[in-house]
């Protein structure tokens, strides 16, 4: 008898067990959201730490990676489901001071910053963790039990036989149901919390989850035709290859939306930044070019349900004369190279000696932006070891030829490029 | 005693059917979107793969023309533009294909007045 009921415990156990729910931008307790953004000319990354509980407060704060001089940033959190909105502001620190505020819903919700003029509108969801199935079986066949064995020695005691024999037999069939759940719920997916994406399990159909159709971008100025010196929008519009909409399901990508790379031809100009989301499946920075010529962009990201990919295109600046702009002096570092002269096609390993023991930036120590000098190849290496006064790469370059690398990192208040290339030597043989 | 407790063991199953039934139904979809010029609420009465029936309750703003259509970011599948027909102040239907298949799709609900346009999206998990 207890053999068939075991099974018709696991049986129940399994049937009520949910799916979990895919990652994006989900924002739960103990799970911060960190979106890099360059807003006002400032790089700063936004921290959203949720709440446990709904109605409850969601902690916002902004941490600068540069001494920060500008206004603070105006912050909204607005639900997509019913318009609630609440605002704060928040100061760009090393350190920041978090602002409350207060989300009535679990679901999707939109972040919106304002600082110097520019708005960003980043989309996220809060999720709440909610008790599992299992815990009310638990806890709830424990419950009945124990009134069904109460009440089963109140029958056996006024020598009500069947009654007590009912009340006992129902009593061992919830102990049974709470004790088997006690035994397989660790085996089993948690539900999905709260506010979380619907999932359809839809293999039954033949439809298995695969991925998301590629993205294309599409690179434009704002002017067309920006001056050097001259303060310019570069915009990156996204489009799904399938089915032609704009694409906004970015998920976060090394704590950005997208990790945008903009070179003039000659790799003497170099900017790593990390546009806004200005509408659905639009990315924009501001930035000034300091010659004129073509310029190229790279724009690293990453689609929900998917794995990174990079999109590029290129921009003119015009005129003849080239702008002076304010730069930081040079580091006069010089990275060291295993081996010292590249094979194509082998791992080389890469040291920037840097002096100072670096602050996390984008979620790691270091991080090395390598172009091929005719611009065609481009690639971006993490740091790897324990934090140290000093990074460590290794690349191994696609073919011969000369690269343009940028290593980078943030130490106390800046964010430090040390520019190098490599000459890469034919594998012999 | 065996008696009691087979009846026992088809109670905890009866009830563990129940609670699965009852989770898995595809019942009606009531899904709500806010913009910053309109809010509205779908209905869709019968969310299965196929020829359906959606409402959108105008609950905020006032759209002169409402149309429905819907991705499948995962499969990559896109559907043409139905025009919902307006039954009453605020209430549009749309009949029409708009999920071919199971699975999670976007509707997106576009609405054209003298606020401007805006495009809503909500995720409809489409079951069966």
């Amino acid at each position: 008898m207890i053999r068939p009921l075991r099974v018709l415990c696991l049986v129940a156990v399994l049937l009520l067990a949910g799916s979990a729910p895919a990652a994006a931008h989900n924002v739960t307790a103990g799970a911060d959201l960190r979106f890099a953004q360059t807003i006002a000319g400032a790089e700063l990354t936004v921290v959203i730490k949720g709440t446990s509980r709904v109605p409850g407060p969601l902690l916002i704060g902004v941490i600068a990676y540069e001494p920060a001089t500008g206004p603070p940033v105006g912050l909204e959190v607005r639900s997509v489901e019913d318009g609630h909105k609440v605002t704060a502001t928040a100061q760009p620190s090393a350190t920041p001071r978090y602002a409350k505020l207060p989300v009535e819903h679990t679901g999707p919700h939109e972040l919106r910053l304002t600082a110097g003029g520019e708005v960003a509108v980043l989309p996220f969801r809060v999720l709440v963790d909610r008790g599992s199935a299992g815990e009310f079986l638990i806890y709830g066949g424990l419950l009945v039990a124990g009134l069904l064995l109460v009440g089963g020695l109140l029958t056996g005691a006024l020598s009500r036989r069947t009654p007590a024999m009912l009340l006992a037999g129902g009593a061992a069939a919830a102990v049974t149901v709470a004790a088997m759940v006690v035994v397989f719920e660790p085996a089993l997916p948690p539900p999905p919390p709260d506010g979380a994406v619907p999932t359809v399990d839809t293999r039954a159909v033949g439809a298995p989850a695969a991925g998301r159709p590629f993205a294309r971008g599409r690179v434009t100025t704002l002017p067309a035709s920006p001056a050097p010196g001259e303060e310019f929008t570069l915009r990156l519009d996204l489009t799904d290859g399938s089915t032609g909409h704009p694409v906004d399901d970015l998920v976060l990508h090394h704590e950005a939306l997208a990790h945008l790379v903009v070179t003039s031809e000659d790799g003497a100009y170099f900017r790593h930044l990390h546009p806004l989301r200005t509408a659905p499946g639009r990315l924009e920075a501001r930035l000034r070019a300091d010659r004129p010529g073509r310029f190229l962009a790279y724009a690293e990201l990453e689609r929900e349900d998917s794995g990174g990919q990079l999109l590029d295109g290129a921009f003119r600046v015009a005129g003849h004369a080239p702008a002076v702009l304010p730069t930081p002096p040079a580091t006069g570092i010089t990275p060291v190279l295993r081996p010292s002269v590249p094979v194509a096609g082998r791992p080389t390993a890469i040291e920037v000696g840097i002096g100072v023991t670096p602050r996390q930036w984008l979620g790691m120590s270091g991080h090395l932006i390598v172009r091929s000098q005719d611009g065609t190849f481009f690639g971006h290496v993490h740091e790897m070891g324990v934090p140290a006064p000093r990074l460590r790469f290794t690349f191994s370059f696609p073919a011969p030829g000369r690269y343009l690398a940028w290593a980078q990192y943030a130490a106390g208040d800046r964010i430090v490029t040390v520019p190098f290339t490599v000459e890469v030597a034919e594998a012999l043989g | 005693m065996r008696r009691i407790l087979a009846v026992a063991a088809l109670l905890a199953a009866a009830l563990a059917v129940f609670l699965y039934v009852r989770g898995s139904a595809p019942g009606p979809l009531t899904l709500t979107s806010a913009g910053t010029r309109y809010a509205v609420t779908v209905v869709v009465p019968r969310p299965t793969a196929g020829r359906v029936t959606a409402e959108v309750q105008v609950t905020s703003g006032e759209p002169r023309t409402v149309t429905l259509s819907t991705v499948m970011p995962g499969m990559g599948h896109a559907t043409p533009e139905i025009v919902a027909d307006g039954q009453g102040p605020g209430r549009y239907v749309a009949e029409g294909e708009l999920f071919p298949m199971a699975g999670v799709w976007e509707l997106s609900v576009r609405l054209n007045g003298a606020a401007g346009e805006e495009v809503l999206v909500v995720k409809a998990p489409i079951t069966g």
